[in-house]
């Protein structure tokens, strides 16, 4: 478990891309665009007679306000704000967690998404029938073709997090698959199958508390 | 020689072609608008006088070109592509497979898979011709005649032709075909025998399983033609048809392999048998009866596992039409026609095997034409279906025809096609556990099949979406078809055809429940909407009489219009396949419907030698790239990584008479041998063939009668 973890922190880099607020009216805080890559999140370990693959059925909590890996023992603390279980994503609200998060799908690009517009309807986890970001194919942050048997992210959602201590984290998906690269439609299952469950995504975090990115 | 009354040829099937005796088709370009054709109203009309686009293919053409299965031929046919997925089907002005009829001597042929009709399924080897008419053509044809109408027909008893002719090619592949034609007194009888069959071929090197798995094919069809007196005649015709397909399926998964080996065998046997009744001069009544059964089994035993798979389908299709065609007057004639279908379907795919769902569709159909002056023609028609399981449809056309001097013609169609939901989307009841464990329920099922989730505790959350599946509407499509030929000389031909067809009500899959778990419940809505739009050229050109060349073209443009409205809206992205980031995208980035090439073409050279003793030709066929599968996720095509490539495929073939009745054949398909595994995979490498033919010298007396033109 702790060469699992070891490895899932060295991969999260920091790419140091600061960038100022784009219109002006916030506090000033800078924002940081963080890229996380190759986080696994319950990755398959094996296919059951039916031929479906699964995992050990463990979340991989994360910590988008101190950009780290949460261990699982504090899966009942406020210190994660998303947690990520092959395509389920929670947040840390509802019955996920004691935090006071939520989260819910902007439709737009990452870069304009400035501001958490005012009249945001943050939703709460309610596991396993209806979570902030809704699970599904074609419904928040991924699009799953059963004749390609690949889960690609849409381009042009945001999941817009309202992280466990009550401050806004915005995300984007960009791939699902190990070194960032979905497999061609034409690579063998094996391959879709065991290098499937790893995250890459990029986020801003805002500490100060304001709903500007 | 007695004629043949006129009012038999009103028969699809039984038109006799003065031509036929020696060369069947080497039509002339100047006298291809001569050429007499059924299927655009379904009485006999001159292609000259057409008021909407068909085109002809004759046998000449056929067996010359070396094809074998319908959809060979089909394929080298201007603004129409082969699509690959449940066997070969047609897309004609862009539509899907599921949107053209395919008739066999006028009645439908079943048994589509996923909405397609498998064209391997049909030899070629005794089609008198074939003629495609393109455009909404469901005021005649009712369900299923959106994009347009392809019409079999085959060789009718009564041609007095006997002979047979073997082809032996690359992968194994052979072909026999014979026939026997006879007549005596009254009685007209024709049989003829198919057996197809192919080692198939493996694209990528080293493969368990097969791009195309080894096959057998076979096809038997008898007809009798008795005239019983000048006034009513009868005909019968039986057809059988069966394939084998061996079937091998590789799983590996996680370093473990799982093969399955099994087969696929699917039969049909159609019946249809007519009667022709000319109480007086101007009327004419046909009475069509037609059964027609299809058997589907594939079976599969998987390995270290018991009980394999096995799935079967069962479709009957029995249909009563009446159909009477008035003149009045020298210009005016109306096609008054009625019949009822009972359609039935059994499946394991459905409830069980033992479950019949059925379907009964009654209709009325009306046609009238008028000539309100030499140069010009008004076809007008309706079809009203009425259906035990959806909503009535009319469909209504309109056409003109009109000519301008000697040289120039005009024709212009408006009509409405449409197609009734399926078994498949009415009665599905599919579970798939290997695929994240998604479920699909036809319309009909899918209420009772919800309640018994909900009850065991199975469903998560239910769509909106899901209140609307009981009101399942066929999807429909008004087309407009306006077109310009010029006969520029007697050697030159040139016809251009627009065209448009908006689609509505498209019926999709789509999710209206998740399981608990995360597993999708689909079922089939009415969404979506899409277009078609395009410009069909065919130049026909004989600088010599034994040197006869074609141009066709076909540009095609196709839109969701979903997709164009979001677009507007701003709503859709792609993401940039070597940076990864997110762009909005707009019209010009949205290229339209998968599976459509924007442009198509082939070029076509014939060559006959003076003494008629050897011919050849030259066949090139070019497609522009076309969408294949979304990869950025957003669900349309916008990547050239989303696209195949676009390709040439060259042919050729040249046949010598060695001597009376003897003659030999060679060819090579795909010259060049152009390989795309993924994309093409019906395309196999370079292809050679050779055929052997004999036919048994005609009399004189055997010649078809000279047809007096009505």
């Amino acid at each position: 478990m702790k060469q699992y973890l070891s490895a899932a922190l060295a991969s999260v880099i920091l790419i140091a891309s600061c960038r100022k607020e784009g219109d002006g009216t916030g506090t000033g805080t800078k924002v940081t665009v963080a890229t996380v890559r190759d986080l696994p999140a319950d990755t398959i370990i094996g296919i059951s007679p039916i031929g479906q693959p699964f995992g050990a059925g463990k979340f991989t909590f994360y910590s988008l306000e101190r950009n780290e890996v949460v261990p699982p023992t504090d899966s009942a603390t406020r210190r994660w704000d998303i947690g990520l279980r092959g395509t389920t994503l929670i947040t840390n609200s509802g019955n996920s967690g004691p935090g006071t998060g939520g989260a819910f799908v902007f439709v737009g690009l990452f870069e304009d998404l400035l501001r958490v517009p005012a009249d945001s309807a943050f939703r709460t986890d309610n596991a396993p029938t209806n979570y902030a970001i809704p699970a599904g194919s074609n419904r928040a942050w991924f699009v799953y073709n059963p004749q390609a048997n690949l889960v690609t992210p849409i381009p042009g959602r945001v999941l817009v997090i309202r992280t466990a201590g009550g401050k806004y984290a915005k995300v984007e998906v960009l791939n699902y698959y190990k070194g960032g690269q979905t497999p061609a439609v034409t690579a063998p299952d094996d391959d879709k199958i065991r290098k499937q469950r790893f995250y890459t995504f990029r986020f801003a975090f805002q500490p100060d508390g304001s709903t500007s990115f | 020689m007695r004629s043949l009354p006129p009012f038999f040829c009103l028969l699809a099937g039984l038109v006799p072609d003065p031509t036929m005796a020696q060369s069947d088709v080497d039509t002339l370009p100047g006298r291809a608008l001569d050429e007499v054709v059924v299927t655009a109203t379904r009485t006999e009309r001159r292609m000259g006088g057409l008021s909407v686009p068909v085109t002809t293919v004759g046998r000449e053409a056929i067996r010359r070109s070396g094809s074998l299965r319908l959809g060979d031929i089909l394929a080298e046919q201007t603004g129409l592509a082969i699509v690959q997925g449940f066997g070969r089907g047609i897309q004609l002005q862009g539509l899907s497979p599921e949107y053209t009829l395919v008739l066999v001597d006028g009645e439908p042929l079943i048994g589509r898979m996923g909405g397609v009709f498998d064209l391997s399924r049909v030899t070629v080897g005794n089609i008198r011709r074939i003629e495609i008419v393109r455009g909404p053509s469901s005021s005649l044809y009712g369900s299923e005649a959106l994009g347009g109408v392809v019409n079999i027909i085959t060789d009718g008893a009564g041609s007095g032709r006997v002979g047979a002719d073997l082809r032996y090619g690359r992968f194994n592949t052979s072909d026999i075909s014979a026939e026997a034609s006879r007549r005596a007194g009254r009685l007209r009888v024709s049989a003829f025998l198919n057996h197809n069959a192919s080692e198939g071929y493996s694209l990528l090197p080293n493969a368990l399983q097969q791009t195309v798995e080894p096959f057998r094919r076979a096809t038997g069809q008898v007809q009798l033609g008795y005239t019983a007196s000048p006034r009513l005649s009868l005909r019968m015709s039986v057809r059988a048809a069966e394939d084998r397909i061996r079937n091998t399926i590789l799983v590996q998964n996680l370093g473990s392999r799982l093969l399955s080996r099994g087969y696929e065998q699917n039969r049909d046997v159609n019946l249809a048998p007519t009667l022709v009744w000319k109480p007086r001069e101007r009327v004419t009544a046909t009475l069509r009866g037609y059964v027609t059964r299809y058997g589907s089994d594939q079976r599969l035993d998987v390995a270290e596992q018991s009980g394999g798979y096995a799935d079967r389908f069962r479709q009957t299709f029995h249909r009563l039409e009446a159909q009477t065609d008035i003149r009045t007057g020298l210009r005016a004639r109306s096609t008054i026609g009625l019949g009822s279908v009972m359609e039935t379907v059994r499946s394991n795919r459905y409830d069980s095997l033992e479950t019949r769902r059925q379907a009964r569709n009654d209709y009325v159909f009306l046609q009238h034409d008028w000539q309100p002056s030499e140069r010009s023609a008004v076809t007008l028609g309706f079809r009203y279906d009425h259906n035990s399981l959806y909503r009535a449809v009319w469909s209504p056309k309109l056409s003109l025809h009109r000519r301008l001097g000697e040289r120039w013609r005009l024709q212009a169609s408006v009509g409405r096609g449409f197609k009734a939901p399926d078994f498949r989307q009415l009665y599905l009841n599919y579970t798939n556990l290997a695929a994240g464990g998604y479920m699909v329920f036809g319309t009909q099922v899918a209420g009772a099949e919800m309640r018994r989730l909900q009850a065991e505790g199975q469903i998560a959350q239910v769509l909106p979406r899901f209140d609307d599946l009981q009101a399942l509407r066929p999807e429909t499509s008004t087309g407009i078809n306006a077109g310009v030929q010029f006969q520029a000389s007697p050697r030159l031909l040139w016809k251009v055809n627009a065209f448009r067809n908006e689609i509505g009500n498209l019926i999709l899959t789509d999710i209206i429940a998740f399981r608990t778990g995360g597993g999708q419940v689909f079922s089939y809505v009415n969404v979506n909407r899409a277009h078609t739009q395009g410009l069909e050229s065919d130049l026909e050109w004989t600088p010599a009489s034994r040197l006869r060349l074609s141009l066709g073209h076909q540009l095609l443009q196709t839109a969701d219009r979903g997709v164009l409205a979001d677009i507007r809206a701003g709503r859709v992205f792609g993401r940039d396949a070597s940076t990864g980031s997110s762009s909005r995208l707009d019209r010009r980035d949205y290229a339209g419907l998968p599976g459509r090439s924007k442009h198509m073409a082939n070029l076509k050279v014939f060559l006959t030698s003076a003494d008629g003793r050897w011919n050849a030709n030259l066949r090139l066929l070019y497609r522009s790239r076309w969408g294949t599968v979304d990869v950025d996720g957003n669900g349309i095509i916008n990547r050239p990584d989303e696209t195949a490539p676009g390709y040439l495929q060259v042919n050729v073939a040249a046949g010598l008479r060695i001597r009376k009745g003897i003659s030999l054949q060679a060819g090579v398909d795909n010259l060049t041998d152009h390989r795309d595994p993924s994309n093409l995979p019906g395309l196999p490498g370079i292809n050679p063939y050779l055929t052997v033919s004999w036919s048994m010298p005609r009399t004189p007396a055997s010649s078809t009668p000279k047809h007096p033109q009505p």
